[in-house]
């Protein structure tokens, strides 16, 4: 485990604004998954990179005025409820109900323990696009295994077309893709360390924000 | 997975060697899909062959793995295309030259509901000044247009010190609405009030000079909606400055009705939930007017003032509401002992619930500041008026019920009808005077003031002000005779005669004299010949009452119309003096012919129709009609007690009436728990010497004197 890049390591550099450094990591990990977060709850795609964006300037406010407690509830469950005003402003401003855009598979915006499994989603998702990245740039795996890898699982090319067209054995096309699989599950194991979230514990949801009410 | 396990995989022959990874790779695909072509003899042979049966595990589980992140990948691309959308924008605006001729775009300053603010620079005149962009550009939709719109227009048209100015405004190359104003560099209000420490005076001061923007605002039409301490920053010379008009709203001709409703639809909230009044947060667009800033104002004041909101820790939207209507907050002074308790009043009265129980304007509360700010006295003591009489009178030998009852009478006649007069800016003096004359009557009797005194009766006390009010309105008669009305009313109320009348008919005199001339209304006038009638009554000279009555009920069917709950009172005041005259079938008709306009009406006051059916009572007691007597009068008593404490006076003088119907009735055990009852509300109430108590007192000493009754049951 790297341990400049826990979030325990990222919010303790939050605390310190001219630290642009944890700043930018924190963003880069948490801002994606706010994103897809917000479009699960209907947000059109601008629409949703603002939540994400307000949400993150809005938890590194309340955080660095002491007003997150880490021993008080998971991090994700804090975001997913400044999240959430963040949403039923944009709602608001947007003037649509969901019944009129016929959105009935939407996340329901009162309902905490689907917007935690819905959170939880994405910072899956987030995490396995993290290690994905990881495996391609920086990771000792041969190239032709990685594209072959790629093809097969990305592009959804058959055995023998990715064989044919990296001139190997389908057993070498299998191959690449058992030898990546492992490479990212390795990566993942790690990543999730990193995160200090294990899923499955939404049951305890986070503190409410004191203002989460006001716009 | 570890290295160890990928190297098992790595192998040449995988599993136990009979079958190919080929093979056994189509053989986890089968599991998931049927379809896929599998090998001769693989199927029998997986459940013997542990080896295999792990390596196709292992697929299985990586396949599903892979999906998972194929998933995630395809996801990737949409969020990495959401922020690319986000950030082509932010570096077409920082570009150089930028989207907006004229301007140099710098980085962004503030991100709100409505747009983005810019630092730029004017290039022409090299000005710094801010730039706001409307957010979502293109996505935007047409009502986001309309509002940026309207925030161009409604700023275009304010020019004042506590309001940014706006420079010019356009549509940026893209197609985007923009507009240029000056750069407000300062703190926000709460920010400035903390970081200084600001002592009440100073946020007096603050809000004095927010108050004349906004003031200055609603002249022109212009409610902001969204007043909060965000939106107003004190700039580096300790000015206050008003922004963001993005919610602002305009009212009056000028406004197409579709234009502001297409900025505010039914049942969407508009504004920030914690300023936002009572019936802002209802969503009826209809309901919001210029008294929603002046709550907010109100949200705000008490902010600076306490340190906190005043309606703080609710936990939905539906909390907040029935706090803020339901609960009047703690005052500020109660939480900061250095403030003063004027600014108590001011801020309470912008936060009352009722739109109707704030200042009327924002220039009434430019001027209550001002007085506050040079020591005179403010206009809305109305509420503290009623706590220094409630206190002052509690502390003498007035019994605190009548006390309550005298207290309720001043305040709500007479000082309610100096507050009517402050309406009109031609009045304003008299009501200041008027003020001014009940403040130094009560301050006379207030014990802890030098020249006061613990004894003082109601009728010195009334005395007190009639003297004060005399000397101080002798050039103000109009509002004289409302005082002098007022005072009457309380020595009704007491059963003094004498002092009643005297008031009660300098009031008409000076009344009709001011008729003549023209500077009195008819209803004024109404209302002194309908008192007149009262005190008539007391006297029992019912001719004069009888003449006062008609003249007061000619006018009010005039003025009012004949349903009206003034003109239906003055009728049922006539009916009960035609019974005492004896007319008893002209009584009873005009009894029946207002029970029947009051029937027909919905919500007409239960204890004016209560007092319909005790006067008919009257008649058919008189008659000797007592089963119907008693029923009317029963009836009467339970209407009322639904509407008043169970020791209202009303409620006594009923009982009294069921009492004596009673002894008619020769149900003396009956009458005697009744006259009980009756004697001891009406002691309490009107003191031991009144006319009804007297009556009681007779009624129980004859039932005393029956055999039927123990002559030490009942009262002494």
């Amino acid at each position: 485990m790297d341990l400049d890049r826990t979030t325990t390591a990222l919010l303790t550099g939050l605390f310190d604004p001219r630290n642009a450094a944890a700043w930018e990591a924190f963003d880069r990990r948490y801002r994606p998954i706010l994103i897809g977060f917000a479009r699960n709850c209907g947000a059109k795609d601008v629409d949703a990179a603002e939540v994400a964006q307000e949400t993150i300037v809005r938890f590194v406010e309340e955080y660095r005025a002491g007003k997150y407690d880490r021993n008080r509830g998971r991090l994700g469950a804090w975001l997913v409820t400044i999240a959430r005003y963040r949403l039923l402003d944009s709602r608001r401003r947007a003037g649509t109900a969901r019944i009129e855009r016929a959105e009935s598979a939407m996340v329901d915006l009162d309902d905490e323990r689907s917007l935690g499994a819905s959170y939880e989603a994405e910072r899956r998702q987030a995490l396995l696009r993290e290690a994905l990245d990881e495996m391609r740039t920086r990771s000792r795996t041969d190239p032709k295994t990685v594209k072959a890898f790629e093809m097969l699982v990305y592009h959804g090319l058959t055995p023998q077309v990715v064989a044919e067209q990296l001139e190997m054995s389908t057993h070498d096309v299998y191959l690449a893709k058992s030898r990546v699989a492992a490479k990212l599950r390795e990566i993942v194991l790690r990543l999730e360390s990193e995160y200090e979230e294990a899923p499955g514990d939404w049951d305890e949801s986070g503190p409410r924000p004191s203002d989460g009410i006001h716009s | 997975m570890t290295g160890g396990e990928a190297t098992q995989i790595d192998s040449e022959s995988v599993g136990c060697g009979r079958f190919g990874r080929d093979d056994l790779e189509m053989l986890a695909i089968a599991q998931s899909d049927p379809s896929a072509p599998v090998v001769d003899g693989i199927v029998e042979h997986l459940p013997k062959c542990p080896a295999c049966c792990a390596v196709v595990d292992r697929i299985v589980a990586d396949n599903a793995f892979l999906h998972e992140l194929a998933r995630a990948a395809s996801r990737a691309s949409d969020s990495r295309a959401a922020i690319a959308r986000l950030e082509t924008r932010r570096e077409d605006l920082a570009a150089s030259g930028g989207p907006i001729s004229g301007y140099r775009l710098g980085a962004e300053i503030h991100r709100g509901a409505q747009g983005a603010v810019f630092r730029a620079e004017q290039i022409a005149t090299r000005r710094t000044c801010a730039v706001k962009m409307l957010l979502g550009g293109r996505f935007a939709g047409d009502r986001e247009l309309i509002r940026f719109e309207r925030e161009v227009e409604v700023v275009a048209r304010l020019r004042h010190p506590s309001i940014v100015t706006l420079y010019e405004s356009g549509v940026s190359r893209d197609g985007e609405p923009w507009f240029a104003m000056e750069l407000v560099e300062g703190e926000r209000l709460d920010d400035f009030v903390r970081a200084h420490s600001s002592p009440p005076r100073q946020v007096a001061q603050l809000l004095r000079k927010i108050a004349d923007g906004i003031a200055y605002a609603h002249r022109r039409g212009v409610i902001h909606r969204d007043l909060k301490p965000g939106n107003i920053v004190v700039d580096g010379e300790g000015v206050p400055r008003v922004l963001d008009f993005g919610l602002a709203r305009l009212q009056g001709s000028d406004a197409p009705a579709e234009v502001n409703s297409a900025t505010t639809m039914a049942g969407e909230f508009v504004g920030t939930f914690a300023y936002a009044a009572p019936e802002q947060l209802a969503g009826d667009p209809g309901a919001v007017d210029s008294r929603c800033d002046l709550y907010a104002l109100g949200v705000v004041f008490y902010q600076c003032l306490a340190g906190r909101r005043p309606f703080e820790g609710a936990r939905s939207i539906a909390e907040l509401v029935a706090q803020k209507t339901g609960s009047v907050p703690t005052r500020p002074s109660a939480l900061n002992a250095a403030i003063d308790g004027d600014l108590d009043v001011i801020a309470l009265r912008l936060l009352a619930a009722d739109p109707a129980r704030r200042y009327v304007t924002a220039d009434a509360l430019v001027e209550d500041l001002e007085r506050f700010l040079d020591g005179r006295p403010i206009l809305a003591r109305e509420d503290s008026m009623a706590y220094v009489v409630r206190k002052t009178l509690r502390r003498h030998w007035i019994a605190s019920s009548a006390a309550a009852a005298l207290m309720a009478t001043i305040l709500i006649s007479g000082v309610a009808l100096a507050f009517a007069y402050a309406n009109a800016q031609r009045q304003r003096v008299r009501s200041e005077r008027t003020l001014a004359s009940f403040r130094d009557a009560v301050g006379s009797v207030n014990p802890e003031a030098s020249s006061g005194s613990a004894s003082l009766s109601v009728e010195q006390f009334l005395e007190l002000i009639e003297a004060n009010s005399a000397n101080e309105l002798s050039s103000e008669p109009a509002v004289l005779a409302g005082v002098r009305d007022t005072i009457g009313i309380v020595h009704l109320g007491f059963e003094d005669a004498p002092r009643a009348e005297r008031a009660l008919s300098q009031a008409l005199d000076e009344r009709r004299r001011l008729y003549a001339n023209g500077e009195c209304s008819p209803e004024e006038v109404a209302e002194s010949l309908h008192n007149m009638g009262r005190v008539c009554i007391l006297q029992r000279k019912l001719t004069e009452a009888e003449a006062f009555y008609r003249e007061a009920l000619a006018v009010r069917s005039d003025v009012f119309g004949e349903r009206d709950p003034r003109t239906m009172l003055t009728a049922r005041h006539l009916a009960s003096c035609l019974r005492r005259e004896n007319r008893l079938d002209e009584a009873l008709a005009l009894y029946d012919s207002l029970e029947m306009r009051a029937l027909d009406q919905s919500g007409y006051p239960a204890l004016e129709l209560a007092a319909i059916r005790n006067g008919r009572a009257f008649i058919y007691q008189s008659r000797g009609d007592l089963p119907r007597a008693l029923s009317d009068f029963e009836d009467a008593l339970d209407a009322i007690r639904g509407h008043l404490a169970s020791d209202d006076y009303r409620v006594g003088r009923s009982l009294f009436n069921i009492a004596s119907t009673q002894e008619r009735l020769s149900m003396p055990v009956e009458s005697m728990q009744n006259a009980t009852q009756a004697l001891e509300i009406l002691r309490k109430r009107k003191g031991g010497d009144a006319a009804t108590v007297v009556d009681v007192e007779k009624l129980i000493a004859r039932l005393r004197s029956l055999p039927s009754i123990d002559p030490s049951v009942g009262p002494n």
